[in-house]
């Protein structure tokens, strides 16, 4: 048998070798950031529109690669002279070697006809002299800048799912939150960079933690009605509210399984405030915690579905917890302080958690995010600047976060990255809290 | 003027009140006294005392999808990262002037290339996994396709390919390197074993499909040590997809060999 083996081995060898492909690498080899550049697009026409829409297009592209996190950006004051909009323009010496030193190269041209706008894009790998397309995109759209806006975080996308390997970019995401701007706590919406704000209900009542499905056609959130704190539901497609059945006593921040079948919440109609889960069609309640002391906050594991992180206040000031969705297996996560809030990561594998580490007399603990490895139950502090950080939740990438904090003053909402850098501020307007991003 | 002067010269019979409010008062800071001295147990000690979760702090979750600095870097280009203690000294001895600004180490890199790629080159027609073992990748094979480049201080090899037109790497080198990302990403150290300091490599082959999925993953050589080598699979199982394979790729899957070097 042996022999045999031996014998065919080369020939078994050198077939698959005819059939397919091989790569070999390994760790340690070092993984830095891609070094992308992106000299801005070109018109490739005379229209006067042109100049207006290459602005906001340029503007838009350049901040969503700079915000996804994988790339290292290559300063514009290194690029080669000479504008780039078509293949034939690019010189791949002088984007490879020294000032540049780039490893991919993003670029095209955008030309105004009439009312319609056209894009082409393009992204090379200049390293690679013989093959050097990764991408070649064509978009077709209005000529607004709106839709130039659109087109470029379309772009900004694919070349974030190419190079980031396979997960989708989050340009075309979307961020509700809670804003009193208007003199009532409404729920409002944005695109992911803070742009395009907008009021989403009109109830004139208080609306807190709006949390959206993820289809992306209804929020859930908890409102003040005629009957106390009940959960709502608001259809983005008919853009008005649906009806959810009402459970009396105070129905707090509802949260959506992954598949969108289910809701968990907070509801205090036998006393405590408990864990209870619903159909999305309101049907079917059952009641998961039975804990003394409140329990709030659910959350639900996003990628099996099949767990429910949440708070819990059994042993005095909160804490999190995890349980599987039927309330077997409680598990406590955080040690000692205060610590509320928790979302899952849409890989499943880290909690993020708004905690106070130190909380009580003498101890003026600053409220953070963290977040944490939940099998390990290891944890990273992600926010260090003072103010009180709360309301934490994952970009549908897994790569940002997306937080309430007080450290400008008032109430606002900031993002980051997941590893705590690169943080700004969206929102300035008013106070804005509770955001909570879209599920793609 | 006389009506206010009403007002101000009218005597309420206000004792009864007075009595009132000096009984509350001394009842509120009564049972606030007794809540404080009386019954302090229930209350304050044991507020934010660990015990529950055994939960630690960490310098660094590598694991967040996003690329984990390089544990050394010594370039000298604009970086945030450390190597600029180290980059002083060597730019000074070996290299004259026109040649300080690329790296050095780069330089001395290249050179062992040529020698050993003769080497692979004649081992091809032989069976092609003695040659495997002969030279690791990237150590001495031709480094492939415009990423050799990464290959930094510290590699212990860089990435090879074989087989097919034998192009996937050079053609695709962004595809390579999303592999190699994503899979150092899901890699958790501390399933391995704790007791284990150092390891032989483990060598795990998988195959991506044309949806980028994982499939078919094994372990093609054992480091020896259980943990290591499942916690080198789990990372590869734990992949939902390295992104589709280049459009303009042709076949249906590539196959990939991934080694990891485990050292504490």
């Amino acid at each position: 048998m042996m022999r045999f083996s031996k014998l065919f081995l080369p020939l078994i060898f050198l077939a698959s070798a005819f059939a397919q492909d091989w790569i070999k690498t390994g760790t340690g080899l070092g993984v830095d950031k891609v070094r992308l550049a992106v000299p801005d697009f070109t018109a490739a026409g005379q229209d006067p529109k042109n100049a207006e829409l290459l602005k906001v297009f340029n503007e838009t592209l350049w901040n969503d690669l700079d915000n996804a996190g994988i790339f290292d950006m290559v300063s514009k004051s290194f690029y080669p002279l000479g504008q780039v909009g078509n293949p034939a323009d690019v010189k791949f010496e002088s984007w490879s070697a020294a000032p540049p030193s780039a490893a991919m190269l993003a670029f095209g041209n955008l030309s105004a006809s009439g009312n319609g706008m056209t894009v082409q894009g393009w992204l090379y790998d200049v390293k690679n002299v013989t093959s050097p397309q990764v991408l070649g995109k064509q978009y077709q759209d209005a000529a607004t800048s709106d839709a130039a806006r659109i087109t470029a975080h379309k772009f900004a996308d694919e070349i974030i799912f190419r190079l980031g390997g396979g997960i989708a970019g989050i340009a075309e995401s979307k961020i509700y939150f809670v804003s009193s701007r208007g003199g009532h706590k409404e729920v409002w919406a944005m695109d992911y960079d803070g742009a395009n704000q907008h009021a989403v209900t009109h109830l004139n009542s208080i609306s807190l933690s709006p949390r959206v499905s993820p289809d992306g056609s209804r929020i859930a959130f908890s409102s003040m009605t005629k009957n106390g704190w009940e959960i709502l539901m608001y259809s983005l497609d008919l853009n008005r509210l649906v009806s959810f059945p009402r459970f009396g006593g105070t129905n707090l921040s509802p949260a959506w399984s992954s598949d969108g079948t289910k809701l968990a919440f907070s509801s205090s109609r036998s006393g405590d405030p408990e864990i209870y889960t619903v159909d999305s069609s309101g049907a079917n309640l059952k009641r998961v915690t039975s804990f003394k002391g409140p329990d709030v906050s659910p959350a639900w594991n996003r990628k099996t579905g099949a767990q429910i992180a949440w708070v819990s206040g059994r042993t005095g000031l909160p804490q999190v917890y995890t349980m599987e969705a039927d309330g077997t297996n409680v598990q406590r996560l955080t040690d000692q302080g205060y610590a509320v809030s928790p979302a899952w990561s849409p890989n499943g594998q880290f909690l993020v958690v708004s905690w106070m580490r130190k909380y009580g007399p003498g101890a003026p603990g600053a409220q953070d995010i963290y977040i944490m490895d939940i099998a390990s139950k290891q944890w990273v502090q992600l926010t260090h600047d003072g103010g009180r950080n709360d309301f934490p939740c994952w970009s549908p990438d897994g790569r940002h976060i997306i937080f309430q904090s007080s450290r400008a003053g008032t109430l606002q909402i900031w993002t980051m990255l997941a590893d705590g850098t690169n943080q700004k501020q969206l929102t300035f307007a008013g106070s804005n809290t509770q955001p909570n991003w879209s599920w793609k | 003027m006389a009506a206010n002067a009403e007002i101000f010269f009218e005597h309420d019979r206000w004792g009864r009140n007075l009595t009132w409010s000096l009984v509350l008062h001394v009842a509120v800071a009564g049972s606030i006294l007794f809540y404080a001295v009386v019954v302090p147990t229930s209350h304050g000690e044991g507020w934010g005392v660990g015990g529950g979760g055994d939960a630690m702090g960490v310098t660094l979750v590598s694991t967040v999808p996003l690329p984990a600095k390089p544990t050394q870097t010594q370039n000298v280009l604009a970086n945030d990262s450390k190597g600029v203690t180290q980059s002083e000294p060597k730019p000074v001895e070996k290299v004259p002037e026109p040649d300080a600004i690329p790296i050095p180490d780069k330089i001395s890199k290249t050179k062992p290339v040529p020698k050993t790629s003769a080497t692979k080159e004649k081992a091809k027609p032989e069976p092609v996994q003695e040659a495997d073992n002969v030279v690791p990748f990237g150590q001495g094979g031709p480094v492939s396709g415009p990423y050799g480049t990464f290959s930094a201080n510290g590699a212990k090899g860089g990435f090879g390919f074989t087989g097919g037109g034998g192009d996937f790497g050079s053609r695709y080198a962004w595809y390579v390197r999303v592999v190699q990302q994503k899979v150092s990403e899901n890699w958790l150290k501390y399933e391995v074993d704790p007791r284990i300091s150092t390891a032989q490599r483990v060598y795990i082959t998988f195959d991506v499909m044309r949806d980028g999925r994982p499939a078919n993953v094994q372990v093609e050589q054992s480091s020896g040590v259980p943990s290591l080598d499942q916690s080198a699979t789990r990372a590869i199982q734990r992949i939902d997809t390295f992104g589709p394979l280049p459009s303009d790729y042709a076949a249906n899957k590539v196959s990939v060999e991934f080694w990891f070097d485990y050292k504490r």
